[in-house]
C-alpha cells in the first residue's frame, strides 16, 4: 500500500511535481501515463528515498520513506528509467551484490535467486558479464534486481523502453504476472502499453495528475460504442438504415472514397456493443461491409486533449477521462 | 556497509586498478628501497617510506576516482540510495575498500624491512610506527579523493582535481611557510574566510538573513578578539595552512614516535571529509 500525500518537489523555481496525492492499493498494479517530462520519474525517485520531497509525505506500507527510509526501502523493488546495472560484474555476482545490499539471508538466497532468475529467463546469461549482454537483457537484470528480496512494492520506470517489439510484449505479460503477487506502480509514456497491463491509470502533466481512471473504464470508452465501417456502394443509404435504430446515435459518412466505397463512423448510445447490429442492418439492405474497425485512436486523442486543454487553461485541471472523450464524440 | 566493501573489493581486482595499483605499489617503494636502504647501506626502512610518499600524487587519484564518480555515470547510484542502507554507511563502505587496497600493498612491502632485518640490524618497532603513519596519512588522502570523487561524474575530472588537491596537501610546509604573517594578511584572510562560510550557508540554505547573521557575528568575534589582544592574529594563515599540512604529522612516525594527537589528526581529517561526503550526497537529494 503506497499513499502519496501533497507531494510536491521543486528544483529551483521549477516545480517538477505540483501537490498530487494518490493511493496504490495492494496489489493493484497502476500506470503513470504522461509525456516526457511530466514528472512520473521525479515522482518514483521521490518514492525510492533516491530525491527527498520538496513537500508532502510518502508511505510505503505505512513506513514513512523520511522518517523511517530503511524499513520503507526494504518494501520496495526499484528499476530506475536507466538500469542499475554494473558492467564489469557477472548477473551472478551482481544479483549476489544486491542480495547483500538488501541484507537477503545467505539461507534463503539460492532458492530466491533461482526463482528469479527463472522468472525474468536470465538463467542463459547468468554467467556473463553485463556490459557483454543485449539491452533486453539488462532490463531483465534491472528487473532482476528490484526482485530481490522478494519487496511487496515494485516501482518500474518505462520498463519497455528501447526493447524490441517481442521483448516488449514479454515484458509486459512478466509485469502482468508479477502483479499477482506485488504491487506495481509503472510509467509509460505509451497509452496501450498502459492500458494493456495496468489496473488503473494515472495521467501526469507538468507535474499534476490530469486524470484517473481504471482501464476497465478506459477500454469501455474507447469499448465498441465507436466503429467505422466502410461500405461499397450507397453509403448514405447505408447511413439512413443504420440511423433508425434506438441502440445507434449517429451514422455519419466519414468520407466518400470517391470508387465506390464510403467511411461511416457509426456511433452506439449508451456505450452499447453496436457490432451486429451493424452486420445484419447492412447484410439486410444488401450493402457489402468491407472493413468494420472500432475507433480505438480515439484513447489516444482523449489523452492529447487533457493534456492540450492543460496547457490552454489551467482551470480545466479537473477535465477527466470522460469528457475528453466525449468532446471527441461531439464533433 | 560489508556489502559496498566487498563490491569495490572486487570492482578493484575485477579490472585492472587494484593489480596496477599493487604492482605500481610495490615497484615504487622497490626503487625507494633500493636507492635508499641497499645502496645507501642505511638500516633506517622509514627513509623508504618517506621517499616514496611522493606516489600518493598518483596512486590516490587511481583508488578514488571512480568510487563515486563511475556510479554516477552509470546511475548505479540510485541503486545504492534506494536500497535500504544508509549513505553513510555507502561512504564508509567506499573508504574501507580503498584503505584495504593500500593495506594491502603496505602488507606486500613488508617484506623489505623483512630482507634488511635478514642482513642487519632493524628497529621493528620503529619500523612498525613508521608504516603506521604512511598508512594513516594514506587514507587521509583517500578521504580527500572520495570527496572530490563524489562531486563529479566524470572519472578523469575526479582524478586530476584529487592530483591537484594531493599535490597541494603535500606540498603545505613550503606554501605555509611563504605565506604572509603580518596582523593585516590575517585580518584580510579571516574576512575573507568568513564571507565564504556565509555564501556557503547562503546556497545552501538560500536564506540570506541567517547567511548575513553568520557574517555579522563572525565579523563582531573577530572585531571583539582584535581589541583584547590584536596579537592574536599574528601569523592566522601559516597557523591555518599547516593545519592541513598532513606531511608535517608524519614526521613523528618517520622519527618512531606514536604521537595520539598525530593519530586524532589523522583520524580527525579522515572523518571530516567522509562527513563532508556523506553531506554532498545528502545535500543532492534536497536539492
Amino acid at each position: 500500500m503506497i499513499e502519496v500525500k501533497n507531494l510536491t518537489k521543486k528544483f529551483g523555481p521549477h516545480v517538477a511535481v505540483d501537490n498530487i496525492s494518490f493511493t496504490v492499493n495492494d496489489g493493484e498494479i497502476v500506470g503513470f501515463l504522461g509525456p516526457n517530462g511530466a514528472g512520473k520519474t521525479t515522482t518514483m525517485n521521490m518514492m525510492t528515498g533516491f530525491l527527498s520531497a520538496t513537500e508532502g509525505t510518502i508511505r510505503i506500507n505505512g513506513y514513512d520513506i523520511l522518517d523511517e527510509p530503511i524499513k520503507a526501502k526494504k518494501q520496495l523493488g526499484y528499476l530506475p528509467d536507466v538500469p542499475p546495472v554494473y558492467g564489469d560484474m557477472t548477473v551472478e555476482e551482481y544479483l549476489n551484490f544486491i542480495c547483500d545490499l538488501k541484507g537477503v539471508k545467505k539461507a534463503s538466497r539460492k532458492a530466491m535467486l533461482n526463482d528469479i532468475v527463472m522468472t525474468v529467463q536470465i538463467k542463459e546469461v547468468y554467467k556473463r558479464l553485463v556490459k557483454n549482454l543485449s539491452k533486453g537483457y539488462r532490463q531483465r537484470v534491472g528487473l532482476a534486481q528490484a526482485l530481490v528480496g522478494d519487496p511487496e512494492v515494485l516501482i518500474l520506470d518505462e520498463p519497455t523502453v528501447g526493447l524490441d517489439p517481442k521483448q516488449i510484449i514479454e515484458m509486459r505479460a512478466l509485469i502482468r504476472k508479477l502483479g499477482e503477487k506485488h504491487t506495481v506502480i509503472l510509467s509509460s509514456h505509451i497509452l496501450s502499453e498502459v492500458s494493456a497491463v495496468c489496473d488503473r491509470v494515472m495521467m501526469i502533466n507538468r507535474g499534476r495528475i490530469v486524470a484517473t481512471d481504471t482501464t476497465e473504464g478506459l477500454s469501455n470508452k474507447a469499448g465498441n460504442s465507436l466503429q467505422m465501417v466502410t461500405v461499397k456502394g450507397d453509403g448514405y443509404a447505408a447511413c439512413e438504415k443504420l440511423d433508425v435504430w434506438a441502440d445507434i446515435e449517429s451514422a455519419e459518412i466519414a468520407s466518400d472514397n470517391g470508387d465506390g466505397t464510403y467511411d461511416i463512423k457509426v456511433k452506439g448510445r449508451d456505450e452499447a456493443d453496436i457490432r451486429e447490429l451493424i452486420f445484419t442492418t447492412l447484410a439486410h439492405e444488401n450493402i457489402p461491409i468491407l472493413s468494420l474497425k472500432p475507433v480505438t485512436l480515439d484513447l489516444e486523442e482523449a489523452f492529447l486533449k487533457v493534456i492540450n486543454g492543460e496547457l490552454e487553461d489551467n482551470e480545466t485541471l479537473s477535465v477527466t477521462m470522460v469528457e475528453g472523450t466525449d468532446e471527441k464524440e461531439a464533433e | 556497509m560489508s556489502a559496498i566493501v566487498k563490491k569495490e573489493l572486487r570492482t578493484y581486482f575485477n579490472t585492472v586498478t587494484g593489480y596496477g595499483f599493487l604492482g605500481f605499489f610495490v615497484l615504487i617503494t622497490g626503487y625507494f628501497f633500493v636507492s635508499q636502504n641497499i645502496v645507501a647501506a642505511n638500516a633506517n626502512y622509514n627513509e623508504t617510506l618517506a621517499g616514496s610518499m611522493i606516489m600518493f600524487l598518483i596512486l590516490v587519484p587511481v583508488l578514488t576516482m571512480r568510487l563515486f564518480a563511475e556510479e554516477a555515470r552509470q546511475k548505479t547510484d540510485q541503486l545504492l540510495y534506494a536500497a535500504p542502507v544508509k549513505v553513510t554507511d555507502i561512504v564508509i563502505g567506499k573508504f574501507i575498500a580503498a584503505a584495504v587496497l593500500l593495506l594491502i600493498g603496505i602488507a606486500i612491502t613488508l617484506v623489505f624491512p623483512y630482507l634488511l632485518s635478514r642482513s642487519g640490524q632493524l628497529a621493528w618497532g620503529m619500523t612498525f610506527v613508521g608504516m603506521f603513519g604512511y598508512f594513516m596519512m594514506g587514507i587521509c588522502l583517500i578521504s580527500v579523493g572520495i570527496f572530490i570523487s563524489v562531486l563529479t561524474d566524470n572519472q578523469i575530472v575526479a582524478a586530476a582535481a584529487t592530483f591537484a588537491a594531493v599535490f597541494l596537501l603535500l606540498m603545505m610546509d613550503n606554501i605555509s611557510s611563504s605565506a604572509p604573517i603580518s596582523v593585516g594578511s590575517s585580518v584580510v584572510f579571516l574576512v575573507i574566510v568568513v564571507a565564504a562560510i556565509a555564501l556557503t550557508v547562503y546556497t545552501s540554505t538560500k536564506n540570506i538573513t541567517v547567511a548575513g547573521i553568520f557574517a555579522i557575528i563572525g565579523y563582531v568575534i573577530m572585531g571583539v578578539l582584535y581589541f583584547i589582544n590584536p596579537n592574536i592574529y599574528d601569523g592566522v594563515i601559516v597557523k591555518v595552512l599547516s593545519w592541513f599540512s598532513v606531511l608535517s604529522r608524519f614526521e613523528n612516525f618517520y622519527m618512531g614516535i606514536l604521537s595520539v594527537s598525530d593519530v586524532v589528526y589523522y583520524i580527525t581529517f579522515t572523518c571530516a571529509f567522509l562527513y563532508f561526503t556523506v553531506n554532498v550526497i545528502e545535500k543532492r537529494r534536497w536539492s
